[in-house]
């Protein structure tokens, strides 16, 4: 008995050593045929299925050139999980929204519009297989996503896949002279980035100014995580606020993820300084303010634009009083008839990115319905098109599909900045200064995108 | 006049009070069941928001949210160990470990999946006292922690030495098969060193969420200094796993007052650098103890 069992035994490992031979070879085989049957990079019509005419198109004997796909798709790499999670649900909500609206409007090409969002936890390598699966698995027509920290490792396999990407996300300088259409109509000099919230350089710099000219503060220190996205804007407040003749008398480095601060924030008191500046996220900002408060260090505290989050006020509103926080501006065009749509369509708790989320889903669709066409080429040649100056204005996608459907040409004006992307895939926006109460944000002072496009020379 | 190094010294005992929470049942797991458990930042967590919801739901005071935090810890721990370690114990180190990391896993993003990404802040007033002429500070917050560590260390002093679980646990570290054969009931034991451990990292969790915030990774942030500690004083010495949580605590706090600034930053790596040295002298950590095999 228990040697037929052996033999049994014996002979479903051997076949199931044959089956899981034969189906790694046939998932090999299917692999292949993946990676070469269409690299997605747009060449036509997307590689997509949904691109083709539909039976109903070819009815009469004759292809309708402006046959549209039944459906179109963007790509949502997301921060689902992960330290930024917290952050992912209003843009959610708000690329839901956008979603919502311009398939009310009829979608562009008249297709339904859906999204295919995928977690990346902000992990560069998690981004990098969820932007393939994106492409080569869900076929996507545009990807609506990505962090700093996914960009600036991937940039490279980014170009390569030749996919439009608008993201409501990156700050980061990297971006400055990367990203866009560089103003030209030849697609062999684009670089297939584009960003709807203000990037870094804008915000240090409109912060710098503002201390410098506004305030009067002439020395401060400095007290910033050591992570990537933390240190860059510490680096550029710091290269500002000098070349503007303030002086950085000690920046105090930490890692994340500490259960106290006040070593690191006695040391940064025994300098002498008017104002200090806090270049942290969320979870560890309100930890260091809560050490500051008890501490009774005092001083003047400035605060980097990541903490312009209602978090904030629910966690160290009243201990931060007074503080001062330096954002690009979060209020645009079309911010007063977005900010109620938003708060209808969930409890999210808004904050600039979510904002930009909403822009860059619509700048998505308009340059889809501006293209006539699916394809990646044709909505990355549409995407400048549809949100630089020199046409009808429009605030929503129903207002630019029409407005495109009688010929004109449009200028989308979004709910964060008027989205006029500069060569590099940028856009500008005011820099305003809030002081924190127990209760939000109370302007203190603005500077205004003019001024600063004054002083910084390539964007 | 001022006293040196006091304000680096207070601010140590605080980091240290909070790695030797998590560091003590750390260490009594290793000790006792012969495993490293990467869930024990998880056991951290479920008390982090056990005593959120006891303060801010509850209504009821942080030293009552301490112990009703260590009850539902300690019960929580022992029951998903029953469930998960407790077959597996003859499988040998190596699987439990893994097991350890999948539980880990599987609680953390479990808590997520319930409690949200959303921090969640438990509010607590803080009185600070001021020692100017002797150049130092220290809040009521700072002195809770301290005191509820050093009571913790007592309460398992006098557990480990005057009670008979305690000298059986003891024994059953020292040596399991010939505590089985002394009559030693080594299952009952195992039992009682989960609600410890699990217990005591319970309290962990509640201060770490008044301190940060109870989130579902709060724990396991803090678990690489936890097993460095716990490693540094002698793994499976929970006395050894206290004096390593403070060396780590006091030499960290005293690094950021005393690194050149370009390598300020460096502070937390100090505590490896610590755990390098300490091993490289004495190999079985501070208390020297032996180290296990599986």
């Amino acid at each position: 008995m228990g040697g037929s069992v052996d033999a049994a035994n014996r002979t479903d490992r051997r076949t199931f050593l044959k089956k899981t031979g034969a189906c790694s070879v046939l998932t090999a085989g299917l692999a292949g045929c993946v990676g070469t049957e269409g690299n997605g990079n747009g060449d036509g019509n997307g590689g997509t299925p949904t691109d083709e005419p539909t039976d109903g198109d070819t009815t009469a004997g004759t292809t309708t050139e402006m046959a549209g796909p039944e459906r179109v798709v963007i790509g949502q790499p997301a921060s689902l999980t992960g330290q930024w999670d917290f952050l992912q649900p209003a843009v959610s909500q708000s690329t839901d929204l956008a979603v919502q609206e311009i398939n009310e409007a009829g979608g562009p090409l008249d297709a339904t519009l859906e999204v295919q969002r995928r977690d990346t936890a902000v992990d560069p390598q998690q981004a990098r297989q969820v932007v393939r699966q994106l492409v080569d698995s869900d076929e996507v027509h545009a990807i609506n996503g990505l962090f700093s920290s996914e960009i600036v490792p991937l940039w490279d396999f980014l170009q390569e896949q030749q996919v439009p990407v608008v993201t409501p996300w990156p700050g980061t300088t990297f971006l400055d002279t990367r990203g866009g259409d560089k103003g030209t109509d030849d697609l062999g000099d684009d670089e297939w980035l584009w960003r709807t919230v203000i990037g870094d350089t804008v915000h240090t710099s409109g912060a710098a100014e503002a201390m410098i000219d506004e305030a009067g503060i002439e020395q401060m220190g400095i007290l910033s995580a050591t992570s990537a996205g933390e240190e860059g804007w510490t680096r550029q407040f710091v290269n500002w606020y000098e070349s503007l003749g303030g002086e950085v008398v000690e920046v105090v480095s930490a890692q994340g993820g500490q259960s106290s601060y006040q070593s690191q924030l006695d040391r940064l008191f025994e300098n002498d300084f008017e104002a200090w500046a806090l270049s942290f996220a969320l979870e560890d900002a309100t930890t260091i303010i809560r050490n500051w408060d008890e501490g009774g260090y005092g001083r003047q505290l400035l605060m980097e634009d990541g903490l312009r989050d209602p978090g904030l006020i629910d966690a160290v509103g009243d201990v931060a009083e007074g503080a001062w926080i330096a954002a690009g501006s979060t209020e645009g065009p079309n911010f007063e008839s977005f900010l109620p749509k938003f708060r209808d369509a969930g409890d999210a708790s808004l904050h600039p990115w979510g904002v930009a989320a909403y822009d860059a889903t619509n700048v998505i669709a308009l340059a889809i319905h501006h293209a006539g066409e699916a394809s990646h080429d044709a909505i990355q040649r549409s995407l400048g098109d549809v949100a630089r100056g020199g046409g009808t204005t429009v605030t929503t996608f129903a207002e630019g599909k029409e407005a495109l459907d009688n010929g004109e040409e449009i200028n989308y004006e979004g709910a964060v900045t008027n989205v006029d992307f500069t060569p590099h895939g940028n856009v500008w926006g005011d820099v305003a200064v809030d002081r924190v109460t127990p209760d939000g944000f109370e302007n203190e002072f603005t500077i205004g995108a003019d001024k600063l496009q004054a002083e910084i020379d390539d964007y | 006049m001022a006293l040196p190094l006091a304000q680096e010294l207070i601010f140590g005992l605080v980091i240290g009070s909070y790695i030797a929470l998590g560091a003590i049942g750390f260490t009594l797991v290793y000790g006792l069941v012969n495993m490293i458990n990467f869930a024990h930042g998880e056991f951290i967590t479920i008390g982090a928001f056990v005593g959120y919801l006891a303060v801010v739901f509850g209504g009821v005071s942080l030293p009552v949210a301490l112990l009703v935090a260590l009850l539902v810890a300690a019960v929580t721990g022992w029951a998903i160990a029953r469930l998960t370690f407790e077959p597996m114990n003859d499988a040998g180190a190596v699987p439990l470990l893994l097991m350890s990391i999948g539980l880990g896993l599987v609680l953390r993003n479990g808590m997520r999946a319930i409690a949200g990404p959303d921090r969640r802040n438990v509010p607590v007033a803080v009185t600070t006292y001021r020692f100017d002429d002797l150049g130092f500070f220290v809040t009521s917050n700072q002195l809770f922690i301290i005191g509820v560590t050093l009571f913790a260390v007592l309460v398992l002093h006098l557990f480990l030495s005057r009670t008979m679980v305690g000298i059986s646990m003891r024994a059953t570290a020292d040596n399991e098969r010939l505590a089985l054969v002394s009559g030693i009931d080594t299952r009952q034991i195992r039992n009682a060193v989960w609600l410890a451990a699990s217990g005591l990292a319970g309290v962990a969790g509640v201060m770490l969420a008044v301190s940060q915030s109870a989130n579902p990774s709060v724990g396991f942030g803090q678990l690489l200094l936890i097993i460095t500690a716990a490693i540094l004083g002698g793994a499976g010495s929970p006395y050894g796993a206290v004096a390593g949580s403070y060396l780590l605590g006091v030499g960290i706090a005293v690094s950021v007052a005393f690194l050149p600034a370009d390598i300020v930053a460096l502070s937390s790596t100090m505590a490896f650098a610590i755990l390098i040295v300490v091993l490289l002298v004495r190999p079985g950590g501070i208390a020297n103890t032996e180290v296990r095999t599986s």
